[in-house]
Order: structure tokens, then C-alpha cells, then sequence
């Protein structure tokens, strides 16, 4: 075996140790660990995606050499590969985009808790994403509402541990829906490993045994992780956990976390359940459901709102709507065109999340649009950026948030009876986006005169400035040569099978 | 390639220039050579702009792609005659009203922002121009409502951003409509590369036709909004208004456009054979011929002469529209006759109500009495541009109009071939109505006016020169419409 095959568990076990290292060292020393653990499994992630693209196929690694159907087994292809090394990239940016809050977010003796935190959170992203095995999928679930949890609780305001208490319980209740579709699948299936699984599951549709507790167990997991990644109407834990957090927390939860579960169903549906298999139960249209009313509701909640960090939050509902949407197409275009809003979504709402805390910055901390006015001549980077990232948002050329709506448009046309909803509701939800985004981007460059707030300059921002740099230049890249991206996720798709 | 590429992206850069630098506030000693460094920056970035927009139109005969911005969708930039026309009408109308700004804008708060703005706007129109097909089309399509966005709410009052607002969402809801009129093309079309008598698979017309058709009118409406064809004309009335004279000159004479243009590519994909005979042809000109009577009946009711400006163009853009829908060779002559007359006439009177602003402060059509004898220049301009509006020879208007009845005439239409050229005409009665009686009280205010308190107020060349030479412009083409007629006959076979 190629020594190459052992990056996967390289990067698990790497973050996983340094967390734990992390907790003996000083919050210097923990905060250099964890940026160049990042690194390193980003770059790790980057020479295995290179790897698997020229090999053309998906490997197995057997981890302690016990073989199917003792062994627990790890897998990667492309697209692990690839959502592997872009999770590194947004975590990098959003850890360097925050930091120069911490000090004043988090209590000086708990920043290397927040490292921990941090650490063990990329690992059990990375496990989600690299596993074959549904119980390590469910145990480093578990690992990431802990961590997850955490990293919504260290900023200790009243806010944060409602917050944290709220995310806590409906998180909890996920995987306990999780568990218990996963015990039922063991029963009938008699397997835990994916590949197997998916055999047996053949094999009972195939004899047609068994239809109901099969329905159950598939509708248990998917609500279980529904819930756990924000799907309408189970978001009520989102806009305090994401508005209240830390910042670079809001930025990581929003875009990786809730991510890297929808990741897991994706894996669920492919290899464990089977895309057919899937697509014929009532599920894809129970998603398809909730996903356009997520689109339509989440919005209309962003309107409503009169706290700017609030409203980033209550568009990722929507955000998250248009992903399951995705999915309820039952098609591989409709997949292809989640997964790349999975990255195109990333990417805006860590940006955006970002650039509104230079925005509220020198509105005094604020928050309130009333404060807001004006804020972008203030700082000018952070207008420029969260601009640029509600550009993205609406769907205008050029940048990502216009290809995936592309994608899902396309996807659309091709399925007889969802077209018309979907491409009704994706335009209602534009322009509802419209409405919310571009108010806030009239109203942080309505110049004000009498403003009791100071102005902040590049030379005192650097870090800060170069990371929204490198965040909107994500962006745009994804938004102007999209096309090999999405050949990356036809292809994993392709070895998913 | 470079040229067209150039004349793009030069006015773009220079506006963000002008946006990134412009920080300090222009008052004070400082601030007047400031100004002046920064009116000398700007003339000198749209007469380089121009010149490069000049060079492309004249030497640029290939197309080219970008880059792909997915497999099958290049962003593809090629000049053809429908893109020559409306960019020979931005070229002449952006510099003229850019030219007026600078005295204009003398008073105005944020001049730089201004300015990097209207410069954003031209790139993105020679780019709108000069896109090759439907999805780079789309692409500045948007851009024009952001960059334009600006300008309407350039004062900041709570009314301009309020029409600043408004402009946004109805543009976008359009657009929107619009690009779900793309996809649908994509899936049955070869390609969106524009082509000249539709692109669409034989199998899908025969397949779907029935939902092509309504693709097409969802379309026409979406790119509709941008041309003010009822029933999404609301925001029109209130956007252009409360932007600045200049602005509103360009956005009223050239902007809209923008929509005419959408709308002429969106027929030359689905193809004229396809949708003639169509409930979308007649449903489309039963709106148009909507538009065109009730833009001239609430111009004519309407008291502020920014306002009725506005309302004019809600109706004058339908007649292009009207044109167009009749699908008939000749009246798409006058329609693409009409694009330029109609620009270079209502560029002329927005400067002119702009110099009556900036002069007098009224706004107001019935405090003008007796104007003709304070500003006797601006208003002799006035006058002749309204009478290029109402159609009277030897006006650009009046070949304009010709053409557009002759062609609906001869089109066959059942009732609206008749039909048509009868409202047309009462429209030129209305217009009539609405522009003349600010020269007839401007220049004979009556016995009872106080001839003592006549001042002399006309203004600076700056402002003077633009209006000349837009008016000089409009009664031009109709004198020798042979010199434009080589253009639209190579835009009407859309080579």
C-alpha cells in the first residue's frame, strides 16, 4: 500500500493528539499548534487529492490490517479528499480572521481550552468525512456537538450558554434519532461497515423484507441529521449559537460543522442506503419539502432581523434550505449542485461572518443596522468584503453563490415534476436574499457625519485585512472557474457508487 | 480583442480609482484644486474611454472568449450591428452628460463617488454592448443595476434611497425572471451565442412549444422591467427623478436601453417565426401600446418636469418596444431609429431641465413661465428636442415614427396593424401636449408678467455645449437618416 493511503488517518490522529497536547501548553504556544496542525492537514489533504486524481479510483484502508467485517475502515476518494483540504482552508481563514477578537471574547486562561476545542473539532470533521463505519461516524459525531458545544460556550455571556444549553439539546436529540436508525439498520443488516451495509440493504429491497423497519431507520438518521445541520424547522438553535459565539466560532460553526453533517448524509445516502434505494422511498420528497420552505423561511427571518450578525445566521436557514433541495431532487445533477453549495456556501457565510465583525467593530460593538451606517467607510476593507460576500449571497455573476444557483437551476429543468416549485421558490429566495443583503450594504455605505465612532486603518489590520483578501479571492475563484470543481465532485460521486 | 477588453475594463478601473482615492472631503482651498485635479481626471478617462470605444466599433471584426465560466458556458464578447447601434448611443450620450456633470455636480456633496460611479456604469454598458452571448449579456446585465444603483441615490435623502431601493428590487426581480428564461434556453438551445433568427432545437419546439412560448413572454417581462413596460414600470417615475440631472439624462436616454437591447437578443434567440402570430406577440403589444398611452397621459398630468421627463421616457421606450413586438422588417427599423433618436432627445432635455434646476431651483412646470427669456439658449434647445419627441420633421422623431407606422401598416396585423399607428399618434398629440407648454409660456409669459425682475441666467458652456451638440445630434439623423440608416440596415440583418 502506498504510503500516501495513510494520510487520512495521519490527519484524524495528528488533529486528535494536538488537542490533547494543547491542553498543557501556554495559549501562544496552543494557537501556533493548531494553525500549523491546520496547515499540515491541509496540505496533507491536498497531495492525497492530487494523488487520487491521478489514480482515478477510491481506496480502503484497513486500519490495524483486520479485514471486512471485523476491521473498522477508513476511505477516501476525491471528493473526501477534496472537502477534507477545502474544511482546512475556511477553518485557517476563519481561525486567522478571529483572532485578533479572542482576547477580547474569550478569558485569557481559557484560549488554550479554545485550541483543544478547535483541534478536536477538525478531527472529528475529518472523521466524518473519511469514515467507513457507521458507528465511528456516530461516536465522532458525538465529538463534534461536544467540541461544537464548547466553542459556542467560551465567550461567557448570558447569551452563549442559553445559546449553548439551546444547541446542546436539540444536538443531543440528533444523535439520539441518529443512533437509533443506526441500531435498527444493525438489525437488519447485521453490519456497521458502509460497504456492507449497503450489500444487505441490496438485498432486502431486493427480496422485499422488511420495507417498513428499513423506511424507519432511513427516516430516523436523515431527520437526525437534519436537525443536527439546521434544516428548517429545526433551526431554532441557530441564530443565537451562530449570533452570540465568538466570531471565528460562528464562522466555523456555520460553515463546517453544520457541513460536515450534511457531509455524512450525503455518505449515508450513497454508500450505506443506496442512491436508488434512497430515491425510492418518500424521504427525498420530505427533504425536497423542507428544503423550499427553509429557503423561503429563513429569509423571511433574515428580513425581519435588526441585529446584522443575527441576520447572517438566519440566511444560513436558507442557505441550508437550498442544500437539501438539492438533495430532494434525487438526481445526480441535484447532488453535484448541493455539494458545490456546500463549498460555495462555506465560503460566503465564514467571509460574511468575518467582514461584519470589522463592520461592528468601530460601530462600537454593535450590532444594530442603526449603528451600523456608515461602517464601511470606516473600515474599508470590511465593506469592501461583506459586499463582496452578499454579492455572493444574491447570485451575481462572477462569484460562487451564482454558479451553484446555475447548478440547481439546471439540476431543476431536469426533474419533471420539482421544476417548476424549485425554480419558483429559488427565485423568491434571490430576491428575498436581494432584499436583506443589499439593505445592509446600502446602509453600512450611507455616509454619516456625526458618528461618535473611530475609523480603523490597514496598518492596524493586517492579518485581518489579508484574510477577507484571501476569503473573497476564494470566491471569486470558485464563482469564475468553477467548472473543475465540479468535474472533482462528478468524479467522487462517480467512486461513491 | 484587446480593445474591446480595454474599453471595458479601463472605465472600470478608472471609477474604482476615483471610489478608492476619492476619501477626502472636497471643501476649502485645498478642496478647489482637489476638484479640479479630480474633473481633469475624469474628462480625461471619458474621452480615453470614448476614443476606446470608437476604436473597437471601427476596427474590431472577431469575436473571442474570455474564459469558460463552465464547460458550455463561455463568456463570449463579439461586436454585431445591434451592439454597434446602442453603443454608438452610449459613446455620444455618456461623455456629453459626464462633460454637463462637472458643472452640475459643483454643489453636490461626494463628487469623486459620483464620478467613479459614472464611470463603472460606462464600462459596464460597453461591456452589455459588446457581449456575444445570452449568459455574458446577463453577466453586465446585473452589473448595470449595482453600478446605476449609486447614482440614483447619489443625494442620500431618504426619498433617493428609498427609489434607489425600489430601482434594486424591481431590476432584480426582472433579471430574475429573466435568467429563468436562460435556463430554459439553455436546455434547448445549441448554444447562447446570439444568432440572428433563433437558436432553438427543431425537436424542442415541436416537444414544448407551448412552454418555450411561455419562457419567451416571462422573458420579455423580466427584461421589460428595465425598459419600463407596464406593468412593472413604478420604479422608473421614482428612480429617475432624484437622480441628478446628468445622471437621470443617462439613465433615462441609455439605461433603459439596456432592456430594449435584452429584449431585442431575447427575440433573435427564440426567432421571429417562431413567436409571430404567437398570444405572445399579441399579449406583448397589447402591453406596449398600454405603456405608450399611459406613460404620455400621466406625463401630461404630471406637475414636475423631472417627473413628466420621466414619465416620457416610460412611454417613448414602448414605442421601441411596439416596434419590435410587430416583428416586422420595417418597424424594426424605426424601433432601432427610434433607440437613437429617442436617446439623443430626452439626453438634450434632461440637461436642459438640469440647467433649469441648477439655474433657478425650480422644478416645477407651472413656476417656468417666462423661462425662454432668462435662458433663451438652453430653451430654443428644448424646443427642438420636443419637437424631435413629438415627431415633427425634419426630426430623427419623425423617421423614427414613420417607419414604426409604416412598418405596423404593412405588418397585417389584424386589429393592431390598425390599430397601433392610431395610438401612436394620440400619444403625439399628448406629447405634444406636455412639452410645448413650457416653450410657449417660457418664451410668451403674457401680458401680466414682470418683465423688470428678468434676469439673464443662462448657463456656463459646460453646461451649454453638451445640450448643443445632443440636440444638433437628434435633429441630425433625421435630416440625413441615410448617414444612420447604414448602420440599422446592417442591425436589422444583425450581421
Amino acid at each position: 500500500m502506498n504510503f500516501i493511503c495513510n494520510i487520512p488517518f495521519f490527519s484524524i490522529l495528528l488533529s486528535l493528539f494536538s488537542g490533547t497536547v494543547c491542553s498543557v501548553l501556554s495559549a501562544k504556544a496552543a494557537k501556533i499548534v493548531n494553525r500549523v496542525v491546520i496547515l499540515a492537514v491541509g496540505l496533507m489533504s491536498a497531495i492525497l487529492l492530487l494523488y487520487l486524481l491521478s489514480t482515478g479510483e477510491s481506496f480502503i484502508y484497513w486500519m490495524g490490517h483486520f479485514p471486512a467485517p471485523w476491521g473498522n475502515e477508513i476511505r477516501a476518494g476525491v471528493l473526501e479528499a477534496g472537502m477534507a483540504l477545502f474544511f482546512c482552508i475556511i477553518m485557517y481563514l476563519s481561525m486567522a480572521g478571529g483572532a485578533h477578537k479572542l482576547p477580547g471574547e474569550v478569558v485569557e486562561s481559557k484560549h488554550n481550552l479554545y485550541y483543544i476545542l478547535v483541534n478536536l473539532l477538525l478531527s472529528s470533521l475529518l472523521a466524518l468525512v473519511y469514515t467507513n463505519d457507521m458507528f465511528t461516524a456516530y461516536v465522532f459525531v458525538e465529538i463534534n456537538t461536544i467540541s461544537a458545544c464548547g466553542l459556542i460556550m467560551i465567550r461567557q455571556v448570558g447569551r452563549t450558554i442559553e445559546a449553548a444549553v439551546r444547541y446542546m439539546i436539540m444536538s443531543l436529540l440528533g444523535s439520539g434519532l441518529l443512533l437509533f436508525g443506526l441500531c435498527i439498520m444493525y438489525d437488519l443488516t447485521g453490519h456497521l461497515l458502509m460497504s456492507n451495509i449497503k450489500e444487505s440493504v441490496g438485498l432486502i429491497v431486493a427480496n422485499g423484507e422488511y420495507q417498513i423497519p428499513l423506511i424507519v431507520s432511513v427516516a430516523l438518521m436523515c431527520t437526525g441529521l437534519c436537525i443536527k445541520s439546521a434544516l428548517f424547522p429545526f433551526h431554532a438553535w441557530l441564530p443565537d449559537a451562530y449570533g452570540y459565539s465568538t466570531v471565528s466560532s460562528a464562522a466555523i460553526l456555520s460553515s463546517l460543522v453544520s457541513k460536515g453533517y450534511i457531509f455524512l448524509l450525503i455518505k449515508i445516502i450513497y454508500r450505506v442506503i443506496g442512491f436508488s434505494v434512497f430515491n425510492s422511498t418518500r424521504m427525498i420528497d420530505v427533504l425536497f419539502v423542507f428544503g423550499l420552505m427553509g429557503m423561503i423561511f429563513g429569509s423571511l427571518s433574515a428580513i425581519k432581523e435588526n441585529d446584522v450578525r443575527r441576520m447572517i445566521a438566519f440566511s444560513s436557514v436558507a442557505q441550508i434550505g437550498y442544500i437539501y433541495m438539492g438533495f430532494g431532487m434525487g438526481t445526480q445533477a441535484g447532488m453535484v449542485a448541493s455539494i458545490f453549495h456546500i463549498l460555495s456556501h462555506a465560503a460566503t457565510k465564514s467571509l460574511l461572518f468575518i467582514a461584519a465583525i470589522g463592520l461592528t467593530d468601530v460601530s462600537g460593538g454593535s450590532r444594530r443596522f442603526a449603528d451600523l451606517t456608515g461602517s464601511a467607510y470606516r473600515n474599508k476593507w470590511a465593506g469592501v468584503a461583506f459586499t463582496a460576500g452578499s454579492l455572493s449571497m444574491v447570485g451575481v455573476p462572477l462569484f460562487s453563490g451564482f454558479i451553484s444557483k446555475l447548478l440547481f437551476a439546471q439540476a431543476a429543468v431536469q426533474v419533471e415534476g420539482k421544476m417548476l416549485a424549485s425554480l419558483i421558490v429559488l427565485g423568491i429566495s434571490t430576491v428575498l436574499n436581494a432584499v436583506y443583503f443589499m439593505k445592509t450594504v446600502i446602509r453600512i455605505y450611507t455616509a454619516t457625519t456625526e458618528t461618535p465612532y473611530e475609523g480603523i486603518t490597514f496598518r492596524h489590520m493586517k492579518a485581518y485585512a489579508v484574510t477577507l483578501v484571501f476569503f473573497i479571492l476564494l470566491n471569486v475563484i470558485l464563482g469564475v472557474s468553477s467548472q473543475p470543481v465540479v468535474d472533482m465532485i462528478g468524479q467522487g460521486l462517480a467512486m461513491f457508487a | 480583442m484587446y480593445l474591446i477588453l480595454l474599453s471595458i475594463l479601463f472605465p472600470a478601473a478608472a471609477g474604482l480609482f476615483l471610489l478608492i482615492r476619492g476619501r477626502t472631503p472636497l471643501s476649502g482651498e485645498k478642496g478647489n484644486t482637489d476638484r479640479k485635479t479630480l474633473l481633469a481626471l475624469t474628462g480625461c478617462f471619458l474621452v480615453i474611454t470614448a476614443s476606446l470605444v470608437f476604436a473597437s466599433l471601427l476596427t474590431v471584426k472577431e469575436g473571442f472568449t474570455l474564459f469558460f465560466l463552465t464547460k458550455t458556458l463561455p463568456i463570449y464578447f463579439r461586436i454585431d450591428g445591434v451592439g454597434r447601434l446602442f453603443s454608438l448611443l452610449a459613446v455620444i450620450v455618456l461623455p456629453c452628460a459626464g462633460f454637463f456633470s462637472f458643472a452640475y455636480m459643483k454643489h453636490e456633496e461626494r463628487e469623486s463617488r459620483y464620478y467613479g460611479f459614472y464611470l463603472l456604469v460606462f464600462g459596464v454598458l460597453n461591456g452589455l454592448c459588446f457581449a456575444g452571448n445570452l449568459i455574458t449579456f446577463y453577466l453586465f446585465f446585473e452589473l448595470l443595476t449595482l453600478s446605476s444603483m449609486p447614482l440614483v441615490l447619489h443625494s442620500g435623502s431618504k426619498e433617493a434611497v428609498m427609489a434607489g431601493l425600489k430601482y434594486l428590487f424591481y431590476s432584480l426581480c426582472g433579471a430574475y425572471a429573466a435568467l429563468f428564461g436562460i435556463y430554459f434556453l439553455y436546455q434547448n438551445c445549441d448554444s447562447l451565442t446570439f444568432t440572428t433568427d433563433g437558436a432553438l432545437r427543431a425537436s424542442a419546439i415541436t416537444q414544448q412549444g407551448g412552454f418555450l412560448l411561455l419562457t419567451a413572454f416571462v422573458m420579455l417581462l423580466g427584461f421589460g422591467v428595465k425598459a419600463g413596460m407596464f406593468p412593472m414600470h413604478a420604479w422608473l417615475p421614482a428612480a429617475h427623478p432624484v437622480a441628478p440631472a446628468p445622471a437621470s439624462a443617462v439613465l433615462s436616454a441609455v439605461i433603459v436601453k439596456a432592456g430594449v437591447l435584452a429584449i431585442i437578443r431575447v427575440l433573435a434567440m427564440f426567432g421571429k417565426d417562431f413567436l409571430r402570430g404567437t398570444w405572445v406577440q399579441s399579449g406583448w403589444i397589447i402591453l406596449t401600446l398600454v405603456t405608450v398611452f399611459m406613460g404620455s397621459l400621466l406625463a401630461y398630468r404630471e406637475p414636475v418636469l423631472k417627473k413628466r421627463l420621466a414619465y416620457s421616457t416610460v412611454s417613448q421606450i414602448s414605442y421601441i418596444l411596439f416596434g419590435l413586438a410587430v416583428m416586422d422588417e420595417t418597424s424594426f427599423t424605426g424601433a432601432l431609429f427610434h433607440v437613437l433618436a429617442h436617446g439623443f432627445v430626452k439626453a438634450a432635455l434632461f440637461l436642459c431641465a438640469g440647467a433649469i434646476i441648477y439655474k433657478t431651483g425650480k422644478t416645477r412646470v407651472e413656476e417656468m413661465r417666462g423661462i425662454g427669456k432668462e435662458m433663451p439658449l438652453t430653451m430654443w434647445c428644448f424646443t427642438i428636442a420636443s419637437l424631435g419627441l413629438i415627431g415633427i420633421p425634419p426630426t430623427g422623431g419623425f423617421v423614427s415614427k414613420w417607419y414604426l407606422a409604416l412598418g405596423s401598416l404593412e405588418s397585417g396585423l389584424p386589429v393592431f396593424g390598425v390599430l397601433g399607428p392610431v395610438i401612436l399618434l394620440l400619444s403625439a398629440l399628448l406629447t405634444a401636449g406636455y412639452l410645448l407648454p413650457l416653450t410657449i409660456h417660457g418664451f410668451f409669459p403674457g401680458a401680466d408678467y414682470d418683465y423688470g425682475s428678468l434676469q439673464k441666467k443662462e448657463p456656463c458652456k459646460l453646461m451649454t455645449v453638451p445640450v448643443f451638440i445632443l440636440t444638433f445630434l437628434s435633429v441630425l439623423i433625421g435630416l440625413f437618416p441615410n448617414l444612420v440608416d447604414g448602420i440599422i440596415v446592417m442591425a436589422a440583418a444583425r450581421r
